[in-house]
């Protein structure tokens, strides 16, 4: 499979031209407003296309641009699977577009929908009560994390650390952080797993939490999740499950079952919301009975005859500045709504059995295993990220390259249950060809793609963020 | 690939150097350390005047992928700072025991140069 | 269709038929796709969730069933989101799937389109701010705050730990603040406010050395154009405090530029532009300083070469962002909002530089407007604040607000009681056909 993405130019100029039109922009001056002239400014200097142009323009980025429905897209960890196109409809409803002022009583739809919702999700990770108020999984993680530390004051019992595995999204670490704990990180084990005897050394009385991603980011099932869950019990931590990887689970277990408190959903990862080039996305946090006072304001619950926001007896406040990222929730209830428990099971089952499928038809060397929905192949001695750049020439997007650290030129790949048999070849075929490639065609590559390798050090050196920066150049 | 590992100067595990004229100690990343980070695109030293113990993280240095902090290999007062790597950070690259150098401090303890690495000893470390 | 796995056992978004699979097993070389599961029977789930699959029609018509519980109102509501008229060509064009399916732009070379349409959302905001560094989006206004307050602390330098806020502050900011304030241990306290804005004077004399940032809104929660923003600036100065300014798109199209004031960042929400109504979901803008740059928290697109010598953009300066700097890193933002900067340029683009300061003063003719009328009500006296007004303004009501409010649900209007007798109301272009009637319902109700 080839591929020549459309590269939109404006060759015979140098200069920058904001909307690819034939207008630059257009500055007007602001006079004789309603308000004096002390109050206002000058002028604003900004684009100014007519209609089609501007349809042109955004069109023609477009075409620059690479998403799920454009080829396999196995980016490892970030669950890049189909978005049900029907979702985006219902999460346009005019009936959804209500204000976040309005009383409850006149949002009884809206608040039907979220409670519901909860529910699914509950059952979902099995736990005891969700909120849908985090905006993105990292918010998630910093709801969950601010649980824990509100949890521990509760019993008068200020902790210090957070322990993290080495494996673990960078995300864990920075949240940990901003909470104001330290991190302590743990190795893995000889296996890519979480050793339990240097889980025993690593908590004690200081320790808050043990943020744990299972299956882990090299696709495996921490087999010793039970004494995991028993060691940081019985030191009197809790144990927080990061939801980026359950869509390699659903129906074969859930967080609650094994011992964690408190967890986040990614439903742009398991319950396939569009990711929108970087977001919105969402990070629901599911909690056990124990932890549910403590979930952010407001939460909803039923009432006589309906639903009603409340804020629960310890709150920790709020985590978005209104209920969330409403939107994505909608899309995530009709995405959930639509597969229901078989269709669920079935996502994760063909998203573990594209993986072994696809870890089968290539061949680079996979360390570890088993793996599930995603695993690590090694790339080396080629590099990782000039193979990366090669497949994208072959006409598909590469995996996640040169994370998790553990393993040499990383190769993280998660095909998600969305790729046929014939596009998992064809991806496999890619992988192939890159592979028997020498050094030099993968450092030169890509050649097909809008752009051609980009000069990072460049960007990084000389740092040029906006159109002014541009313009004060010249 | 082989690595410069200059014979007059002192090593770090963490991989700076540090060259001591006339109670003056300069100090740098190494070759290896440069080529292990890549090319580097920016770089944070301390002020003139701030007084660093050994040991001490100093200054930071960054290329597209990685951050690493550098480490004081002596005590002492920062007397110079390399100003022309604000511009040119490139310069650690090119030239990492030249042009490339971070930081000069007045050296407060001439004995903490023994703790330090042989060209030998750290030779040995990154072969 | 026939052979294609489609029965109630299976997703309709994996593509397999039987043959597939069971080929796709040989291959693996197991019998069944359970084996592949490395999960110890004691923490195996064999339960069900009870949830039922559905069609996708009868999916949709279970959304909307509850969805249609809402009330049907006509909605004079603000403080903080905003209901602007959006373009179909915005929604067709954001909807277009490679925008909308893509993922952060990791591979520069074949996410260009979207890289240039945050590049261009970056380059309107320093165009409405007049700093020089604007990210390509935080969640929300309120999480955009709390950054501005940690970024207070790794730029400011003296230390100091109080947050000042003013006392007119839509809860929910506020609450959001104290989340992020609790880590680094700040102490976010409110200063006055005189008649809907910042109470210079009183700020003055609260602050002190000890204050890392100072928060003000232009227009503020009430809806007034802040008069004195230069004099919070000068205030800032003398201590060396950030000044964070908590405005909208909209509104800086029209009012004095941030920098001119002394602002060092300014948050707010900019999905004022791009989104309408939509339950509060937003886009937190946030722009600073050149100087704060290796400061910033969340993602920045910089332009570039490519190997040809072209201009290509990409994600730069990425060694402050967590997948690189781990538990140093400037925030624990991955996952952004994107998708809602691409909307909220191509909706500033559709409006242009006139079209946007014509919105702006809308805002203002009509919120003044509005308030006339109402003031020559029974009942009812506005606006409660003197100064110039922004979308919105503080009405009294000798009735109970409560009272007014649900009546004037009954009547098919949304306002938002703020107090015992105050209420405020918000009108931008889309309620603007609707202002004549709603008027007349609150004197209906007011007397």
């Amino acid at each position: 499979m080839k591929y020549d993405q459309a590269r939109w130019t404006d060759d015979g100029d140098e200069r920058y031209e904001p909307l690819l039109s034939e207008k630059a922009n257009r500055e007007v001056e602001v006079e004789d407003s309603p308000l004096p002239d002390d109050l206002t400014r000058d002028s604003l200097e900004l684009p100014d296309p007519a209609e089609p142009e501007l349809a042109r323009h955004y069109t023609r980025l477009s075409q620059m641009n690479y998403g799920v429905e454009n080829g396999p897209f196995p980016l490892g960890s970030c669950t890049m699977k189909y978005n049900p196109s029907f979702t985006e409809d219902v999460s346009r409803r005019a009936e959804a577009a209500v204000h976040p002022d309005r009383p409850d009583s006149t949002v009884q739809g809206t608040l039907a929908l979220c409670h519901r919702l909860q529910d699914y999700l509950g059952r979902i990770g099995g736990m005891d009560a969700v909120t849908l108020q985090p905006p993105a999984g990292a918010a998630g993680e910093f709801t969950g994390i601010q649980i824990a530390k509100a949890y521990h004051q509760h019993n008068d019992d200020e902790r210090s650390e957070v322990v993290i595995p080495d494996s673990a999204h960078g995300t864990n670490f920075a949240t940990a952080a901003m909470a104001g704990y330290d991190v302590v990180e743990l190795p893995s084990g000889d296996d890519g797993r979480v050793d339990p005897e240097a889980l025993e050394a690593a908590v004690g009385e200081e320790t808050a939490a043990l943020m744990l991603t299972n299956p882990n980011t090299l696709g495996l099932f921490e087999r010793d999740i039970e004494r995991i869950a028993d060691v940081v019990h019985d030191a009197g931590g809790l144990l927080y499950y990061d939801g980026a990887n359950l869509n390699a689970l659903l129906g074969r277990a859930r967080p609650g079952d094994m011992g964690f408190d408190v967890m986040h959903y990614n439903v742009h990862k398991t319950f396939a919301t569009p990711h929108g080039g970087g977001g919105p996305g969402a990070g629901p946090v599911g909690v056990t009975d124990e932890l549910a006072q403590f979930l952010p304001d407001p939460h909803v619950q039923s009432s006589k005859g309906g639903y009603e926001y409340y804020t629960p007896d310890h709150s920790i406040g709020k985590v978005h500045g209104f209920y969330g990222n409403w939107p994505v929730l909608l899309k995530t209830f009709a995405y959930v709504t639509r597969l229901g428990d078989a269709g669920l099971a079935d996502a994760s089952a063909k998203a573990v059995l594209n993986a072994n499928y696809l870890a089968e038809q290539i061949p680079y060397e996979v360390p570890f295993g088993p793996f599930h929905h995603e695993f690590v192949a090694s790339a080396s001695p080629q590099d990782a990220a000039d193979a990366a750049k090669r497949m994208l020439d072959h006409g598909v997007h590469p995996p996640t390259t040169k994370w998790p650290e553990i393993v040499d030129e990383a190769l993280m790949t998660e095909p998600t249950e969305a790729e046929s048999k014939r596009s998992l070849d064809q991806l496999a075929a890619a992988f192939s060809a890159v592979h028997d490639e020498d050094d030099e065609t993968l450092a030169s590559a890509p050649e097909r793609t809008a752009a051609g390798r980009i000069d990072q050090v460049e960007a990084a050196r000389n740092p040029r963020l906006s159109w002014q920066a541009l313009d004060s150049e010249t | 690939m082989s690595f410069d590992v200059p014979e007059d100067l002192r090593y770090l595990e963490s991989h700076e150097w540090v060259r001591v004229d006339d109670g003056t100690a300069r100090v740098g990343i190494t070759d290896f350390a440069q080529d292990e980070l890549g090319d580097v695109v920016f770089v944070e030293l301390p002020d003139e005047g701030e007084e660093l113990t050994a040991g001490d993280e100093f200054g930071v240095v960054e290329s597209i992928k990685a951050v690493s902090d550098v480490y004081a290999p002596v005590s002492g007062t920062v007397t110079g700072v390399n100003e022309a790597l604000f511009d040119d950070p490139e310069l650690v690259n090119e030239d990492p025991f030249g042009e490339g150098w971070m930081v000069e401090l007045e050296l407060a303890d001439e004995d903490e140069l023994d703790a330090l690495l042989s060209p030998d000893a750290y030779r040995d470390q990154i072969a | 269709m026939s052979e294609r796995d489609v029965s109630p056992t299976g997703s309709p978004y994996a593509p397999h038929t039987p043959a597939e699979t069971a080929a796709m097993l040989d291959a693996i070389g197991v019998d069944d796709v359970e084996a592949l599961f490395d999960v110890p029977d004691a923490v195996a789930f064999d339960g069900d969730f009870g949830i039922d699959a559905h069609g996708e029609r009868e999916t949709r018509r279970e959304a909307v069933r509850l969805l249609r519980r809402n009330d049907d109102l006509t909605e004079f509501l603000g403080r903080g989101h905003y209901d602007h008229y959006v373009p179909s060509v915005v929604d067709d064009l954001s909807k277009r799937s490679e925008f909308l399916t893509s993922y952060t732009q990791y591979q520069p070379e074949v996410a260009q389109g979207f890289l240039q349409a945050l590049f261009e959302y970056q380059s309107m905001l320093v165009e409405l701010t007049g700093l020089g560094v604007a990210n390509c989006s935080m969640y929300d206004a309120a999480t955009a705050l709390g950054e501005a307050a940690t970024l207070s602390q790794r730029v400011r330098s003296v230390s100091g730990d109080r947050i000042l806020v003013p006392e007119h502050l839509r809860d929910g900011k506020r609450a959001v603040l104290e989340n992020y304030a609790d880590g680094p241990d700040l102490s976010v306290e409110s200063y006055p406010m005189a008649d809907g804005q910042a109470d210079v004077d009183a700020l003055a004399e609260t602050a002190d050395e000890d204050v890392a940032m100072v928060y003000a809104e232009t227009p503020s929660v009430r809806g007034v154009v802040a008069e004195r923003l230069a004099d919070v600036g000068d205030v800032t100065d003398d201590h060396d405090a950030l000044f964070c300014l908590g405005s909208d798109p909209v509104a800086l199209s029209l009012l004095e530029r941030p920098a001119d004031v002394g602002a060092d960042v300014v948050v707010g929400d900019a999905a004022s532009l791009g989104i309408g109504t939509a339950y509060g979901f937003g886009l937190g803008m946030f722009v600073t300083r050149e100087e704060y740059l290796r400061q910033v928290p969340g993602r920045l697109v910089g332009a570039s070469d490519d190997a040809d010598g072209r201009r290509a953009y990409t994600l730069t300066l990425q060694t402050r962002e967590q997948h690189i700097r781990k538990e140093r890193a400037t925030s624990n933002i991955c996952t952004n909002q994107a998708w809602v900067a691409l909307r909220t340029a191509m909706h500033a683009a559709w409006l242009g530089p006139q079209g946007l300061v014509d919105l702006a003063e809308e805002c203002v003719t009509r919120a003044r407007d509005l308030a006339a009328e109402l003031d020559d009500v029974v009942g009812l006296q506005a606006p409660v604040h003197d100064g110039h007004h922004f979308r919105e303004f503080v009405a009294h009501t000798d009735q109970p607000a409560r009272a007014v409010v649900e009546d004037l649900a009954a009547r098919g209007y949304a306002v938002h009681a703020v107090d015992e007798h105050l209420i405020q109301v918000c009108t931008t272009e889309v309620t603007a056909a609707e202002e004549e009637a709603f008027v007349e319902a609150v004197a209906e109700v007011a007397a």
